[in-house]
């Protein structure tokens, strides 16, 4: 009852309903868009290559179980690969960030690693997890992790000494610094990185879910997109699924943003 | 009682060490005042975090009731700068913090410090929300609710309007006569330091030394800022800083 009360009060909020419009009218803008570019390759080529969004979206309506089954597969395989990345490279990002024997210690080897395009895992997350859903799983949490690690390291070496200082001068212990002050004063940077990395976790799914034709248990948006590949409106039903589910995982980390670092989001009021 | 015994603190080792402060002593005995004014960056801030655990000197003591500090202890409290809240936490939780990591939170609280200092009000408040001087008074919240025997400042009201300073500072003189502390005061305002600090130490540029250790017996009356004495000490502190 209270989270409809929650909702209801969310909503009634000008800013949010404002977004909700926002968020309407580009995706307006970018069907019609769309539409106009279909209209135009058709004109010049004479054949339909890049289908109407009528179509994709009638495909999506004729597809929907289908779809909906391979949507819940990359949905759950992505927010499960955010969900390991976060929870190794953002305390590990901290520790290495805040800890300057540890952060001199790791910081190279991390720099060592970070460049390599993370593509060049994934034959050895195959040899190493085999096929199905762990690899997958693996190879978007491992593009994940050094991007998180990385600004999580960034984020604690941005903390202003004085809240530090606040804290200590107060008897704190050293895990009371990281509860009081590391671990707040980062979420912001940590929680728009997440949000970033949603557009990365997309491409590193897709790349996972056409990688290993064999792989009986495929599924997933990225193999309905690849197994209708040749036929243009069904493969734009799933890519376009596949932005509806990027989509909402972009506007959950911004809910969860603006609820756990709600002090960002409040103005001077009349003192 | 503050006792500091010719303390020298250092940062850095070897050839890149800095001496920041070379052989102070000073001495504030229970309830008294002592403000610490000096040219910026001459090591007045090194001293006091020193006085409050933060920094070991390279040499000297520094005690507080006969026991020598090695670290932060419950009885000195600290005011920073920018009364050193924390955003993401309300005035509650900002004015709880020394009560919550000493884990005396939630059987004791700053309830009756925030009522005293007009802030019932605005506990749900983040500091975001609140003028700089409210702003104040909440890091002065926390740095009661421990019930301190040495309150030390760290410039703390820097950066605020002339009105607000004022008020702020007949606060802190109200609160220092009511629950007599031992107030070490750190400030660059000649004015600030003549109106808080029974002694005023002028320190020298870096590393810091005492210059010179003014008396300033009028301390106490909200009203001293008025009276030819403060104005004595005025021009006398300016002379010896510029000297």
């Amino acid at each position: 009852m209270s989270l409809i009360r929650w909702a209801g009060r969310i909503l009634r909020e000008r800013r949010v309903v404002g977004h909700i419009a926002r968020y309407v009218a580009a995706m307006a803008i970018l069907l019609v868009g769309w539409w106009v570019a279909s209209e135009i390759v058709e004109h010049f080529k004479g054949r339909a290559f890049l289908p109407n969004p009528i179509h994709a979206i009638s495909e999506m309506t004729r597809l929907g179980p289908t779809l909906f089954r391979n949507f819940w597969v990359s949905a759950w395989r992505l927010v499960m690969a955010m969900g390991i990345a976060f929870g190794l490279g953002y305390p590990l990002g901290l520790l290495i960030g805040h800890e300057r024997r540890l952060d001199q210690l790791i910081s190279p080897m991390i720099y060592i690693l970070y460049p390599i395009p993370q593509v060049a895992f994934i034959l050895i997350l195959f040899l190493l997890f085999g096929l199905g859903n762990p690899v997958k799983v693996a190879i978007v949490a491992t593009a994940l992790f050094f991007q998180i690690l990385v600004s999580a390291r960034g984020a604690a070496k941005q903390i202003e000494m004085e809240h530090i200082t606040s804290v200590l001068a107060a008897g704190a212990s050293r895990w009371q610094v990281y509860r009081h002050v590391v671990l707040p004063s980062t979420l912001p940077s940590i929680l728009t990185s997440l949000r970033v990395s949603v557009g990365l976790g997309m491409a590193f799914l897709y790349i996972a879910e056409t990688t290993g034709a064999f792989d009986p248990r495929r599924g997933g948006l990225g193999s309905f997109i690849d197994s209708n590949i040749y036929s243009g409106a069904q493969a734009f039903a799933g890519i376009l699924a596949m932005a509806l589910l990027g989509l909402a995982l972009y506007i959950l980390i911004e809910i969860l943003e603006r609820v756990v670092c709600r002090w960002r989001h409040v103005s001077r009021r009349r003192s | 009682m503050i006792d500091i015994e010719n303390v020298v603190v250092e940062y850095g080792r070897g050839t890149r060490a800095v001496l920041a402060v070379d052989g102070i002593s000073l001495h504030i005995e229970p309830g008294r005042s002592l403000a610490l004014i000096g040219p910026s960056g001459c090591g007045k801030t090194t001293l006091l975090f020193a006085v409050a655990g933060l920094i070991r000197p390279r040499a000297g003591e520094i005690a507080i009731g006969g026991h020598v500090v090695s670290g932060p202890r419950r009885e000195i409290a600290l005011i920073l700068q920018n009364a050193g809240l924390l955003p993401w936490k309300t005035v509650w939780q900002n004015a709880n913090l020394s009560l919550a990591l000493s884990k005396e939170y939630p059987e004791k609280t700053a309830a009756s410090v925030l009522e005293e200092l007009g802030l019932a009000g605005a506990k749900g408040r983040y500091p975001a929300e609140l003028s700089e001087g409210m702003k104040r008074r909440v890091g002065v919240a926390r740095a009661l609710s421990m019930s301190p025997s040495v309150m030390l400042m760290d410039e703390p009201l820097a950066s605020l309007d002339t009105l607000t300073k004022e008020r702020i500072q007949n606060l802190f003189l109200q609160l220092w006569l009511q629950r007599r502390f031992s107030l070490l005061l750190v400030t660059h305002d000649i004015e600030e330091a003549a109106f808080l600090g029974q002694q005023v130490a002028v320190l020298t540029e870096r590393p810091a030394r005492i210059k010179t250790l003014v008396d300033n017996p009028g301390v106490g009356d909200v009203r001293y800022r008025e009276m030819d004495p403060f104005w004595t000490v005025v021009s006398t502190l300016r002379e010896a800083l510029e000297g």
